[in-house]
């Protein structure tokens, strides 16, 4: 009983400390001055973005693509290792399901911030026309926010519960709203048969759901017949990409939170490592999908294919894309490979550079695309040729990061970031074995 | 006393020169009136309407300049008498057409030649102008003709005035296409001593249920003007309409959804939310389970 209350004391939420505070005060502040961009983005109209008539999908767009490709971390950590029975996955699956929620919950926001005339977003659904890609897109984003929703809160309700008797005397009001959301949980046979079938539910049909999440998004692009997009492979590509850009949030997240809330003695080195490994299988399966994506338009060298490929290879994006290709992938892979490389510090600074190159990733998949159109750029201002994101541009997609950020820092502070209930048995369990060895 | 004098003689020089470069150059110049030169051809298309074909232009600045609306009056020159026939407006390319409902409403004179004025009266930009133009009538019958399983286009020039066939007159044959006509036969094809050509009509062409319209032209001629007829032949190559407007297509509207896309999707869609539908269920039944 000592062990468990232990166990409930070190897990259960607590307030802010001094970082805590000035992080979320900073990522609120962020957040407003986004706001003001974006109000002044709906006053002024899209003039206030470097996007024109040849580079109309911006830095939104590429935003978008990385908060979609980072909601798979749901699909994926949470789905395939329940399924799979891997019990080390215990400590790590609340906050995969906490990214996924914000990321997609981001994704649908942003793509509204791209919309010229938010007011208008009801004609999505009104004249959708079911043949287009941004109709399913339109579709399955919000099956995905209510399915990462329901997967993350299907098996928050026992622990809902055991917060509710936690806090009934340290705080009376935030013990009624862990009763309210609980359920009336009673850890009852009838109610764990019903839990137990819903997560299982969820998680298979999570797996299907997601790839057909992240393949939309790459249809978003391969349909248009465009320079650089027009492949059969884009939706392997993206869904190894959204694999990478998944893991590495995690292993970040995962890093922080342990550090902050003190959870070494549940998040261990053995998780990072196994992480690592993960994190290295998606950076390696990513390679594979790039190495077809960039070699053989290379090799075939058709004449707007060579254009592109050049201007990425040496040309205006070079730097960017060797960056991201070499600092995102290629430096992941080899320091993941050594056991010393998967230790938790060199991890989360491996994580860090995965996110960011991801970020990037989907800018270079973006941008140079559309700035090489089939008919050439002609009576236009100079300007319309290239693009770099204004001002506006940037203060709102900061934002938009900051609000994710901020998404995840609420739910870390008011939600066990480790399952209680899970964590209790599972000790149990590993009592129980023991005894039963001995 | 000296300064003052330069200041005044300095005042009144530029005074002068901005007063000659700007406000004087702009009364000169409205009172300087140019040149309208008119311009008049007579068409005729048989079994359909006669008109003349007029243009209005100007040599402004050493420019051709296209002169819009202004007023033109037609006559009809007749024993040195003008009878009005009317009146048109020349559009902002500088032309008009001006309709002659039946020739018999126009009088010729002795040698049955027609002889039409054109009258500009002038305004306040341009002065006034005319254009005498004389033509005969003349007409073309054209029949198409099939031979050995080929066709042919016959045609025959009258003058109308002499009830007589020209001889040795360019004709033009050609089928009737949107932006231009399509010529077909020789280039030049003159008119025999019977006043007749036949053109051989080449297969293959292309027509809307397998019509062609064929025009045989009478170019601009001196005497006659311009002469056309036309010829329906039911004797092109249908086209194949590949439209696919009616069907059901991946970039049809939305009405036109193809019915593959219709069922996968809207059964993916009942299936998933079919599921969620299922579990927020199931959770409403956890949290009235009993203990």
């Amino acid at each position: 009983m000592k062990n468990y209350d232990k166990l409930i004391n070190d897990l259960a939420p607590r307030k802010f400390g001094k970082i805590g505070v000035i992080w979320t005060s900073l990522l609120i502040v962020i957040i407003i001055i986004g706001l003001v961009a974006y109000i002044d983005q709906i006053r002024q109209g899209q003039v206030v973005t470097n996007m024109r008539d040849y580079a109309l999908w911006g830095i939104y767009i590429s935003n978008f693509v990385f908060f979609v490709a980072t909601s798979f971390v749901g699909s994926i950590t949470v789905a395939i290792l329940r399924l799979t029975n891997n019990t080390w996955r215990t400590p790590l699956v609340r906050i995969a399901e906490i990214i996924s929620v914000a990321a997609i919950i981001m994704a649908g926001i942003t793509i509204m911030i791209d919309m010229a005339r938010p007011d208008r977003i009801l004609n999505l659904f009104i004249h959708a026309r079911l043949q287009s890609p941004i109709t399913w897109d339109v579709i399955i984003i919000p099956t995905y926010i209510v399915i990462s929703l329901l997967l993350l809160y299907f098996p928050l309700l026992p622990d809902l519960a055991i917060l509710k008797k936690h806090f009934n005397k340290k705080s009376p009001k935030l013990s009624r709203i862990y009763g309210f959301l609980s359920l009336n949980w009673s850890g009852s046979k009838a109610q764990k048969i019903l839990q137990e079938k819903s997560i299982k539910i969820i998680a298979i049909m999570i797996i299907p759901v997601g790839i057909l999440l992240q393949t939309i998004d790459a249809w978003l692009f391969s349909t248009t017949y465009r320079i650089g997009w027009d492949s059969t492979n884009f939706a392997p590509y993206f869904i190894s990409g959204a694999f990478v850009a998944g893991v590495g949030a995690l292993i970040t997240v995962i890093y922080i939170v342990r550090r902050v809330k003190k959870l070494e003695n549940y998040i261990k080195d053995s998780h990072f490592d196994k992480l690592g490994k993960l994190l290295v299988l998606a950076c390696l399966i990513y390679l594979y999908f790039n190495i077809n994506e960039y070699l053989i338009p290379a090799f075939t060298a058709k004449k707007g294919e060579a254009v592109h490929l050049d201007t990425l290879f040496t040309g205006h994006y070079a730097t960017l894309f060797w960056l991201v290709t070499i600092g995102g992938l290629v430096i992941p892979i080899v320091v993941l490979l050594f056991k010393n490389g998967r230790k938790p510090l060199p991890m989360f600074f491996i994580g860090l550079i995965v996110v960011i190159g991801s970020w990037w990733k989907r800018y270079v998949i973006v941008t140079p695309t559309l700035l090489h159109p089939f008919l050439p750029i002609q009576g236009v201002p100079e300007s319309w040729r290239h693009y770099f994101p204004s001002l506006h541009e940037w203060l709102i997609t900061i934002a938009t990061l900051a609000m994710a950020l901020l998404i995840i820092t609420l739910l870390v502070r008011y939600l066990p970031v480790i399952p209680i209930q899970r964590t209790a048995d599972e000790q149990e369990l590993l009592k129980t074995d023991k005894n039963s060895e001995s | 006393m000296k300064d003052r004098k330069k200041l005044y003689l300095i005042s009144f020089v530029l005074l002068s020169v901005f007063l000659i470069t700007s406000g004087f150059h702009e009364v000169y110049g409205q009172a300087k009136k140019n040149k309208v030169r008119l311009k008049a051809d007579y068409v005729k298309l048989m079994d359909r309407e006669i008109y003349l074909d007029i243009k209005a232009t100007s040599k402004i600045e050493k420019k051709n300049v296209k002169v819009p609306n202004i007023e033109v009056t037609i006559y009809n020159e007749f024993n040195d008498e003008e009878i009005e026939l009317g009146t048109t407006i020349t559009n902002m390319k500088g032309e008009s057409k001006f309709v002659i409902k039946d020739l018999s409403d126009i009088k010729a004179d002795s040698t049955n030649v027609y002889n039409i004025i054109l009258s500009f009266r002038g305004n306040d930009y341009f002065k006034k102008a005319s254009k005498s133009i004389s033509f005969k009538d003349a007409e073309i019958k054209a029949n198409l003709l099939t031979k050995d399983s080929l066709n042919y286009i016959k045609a025959t020039l009258i003058d109308k005035s002499k009830d007589s066939v020209i001889v040795g007159e360019s004709l033009d044959v050609q089928v009737q296409r949107l932006f231009r006509s399509l010529k077909i036969g020789e280039e030049f094809n003159n008119t025999d001593e019977s006043g007749t050509i036949i053109v051989p009509i080449e297969e293959g062409i292309p027509g809307v249920d397998g019509n062609l319209t064929i025009e045989v032209v009478l170019n601009d001629h001196d005497e006659f003007g311009t002469v056309k007829t036309f010829v329906n032949a039911p004797i092109g190559t249908p086209i194949v309409d590949e439209s696919t407007f009616d069907q059901r297509t991946m970039w049809s509207p939305r009405n036109k959804t193809p019915m593959f896309i219709l069922i996968f999707t809207n059964l993916l869609i009942i299936g998933i939310w079919s599921i969620l539908l299922y579990l927020t269920i199931n959770l409403f039944k956890i949290s009235k389970t009993k203990n």
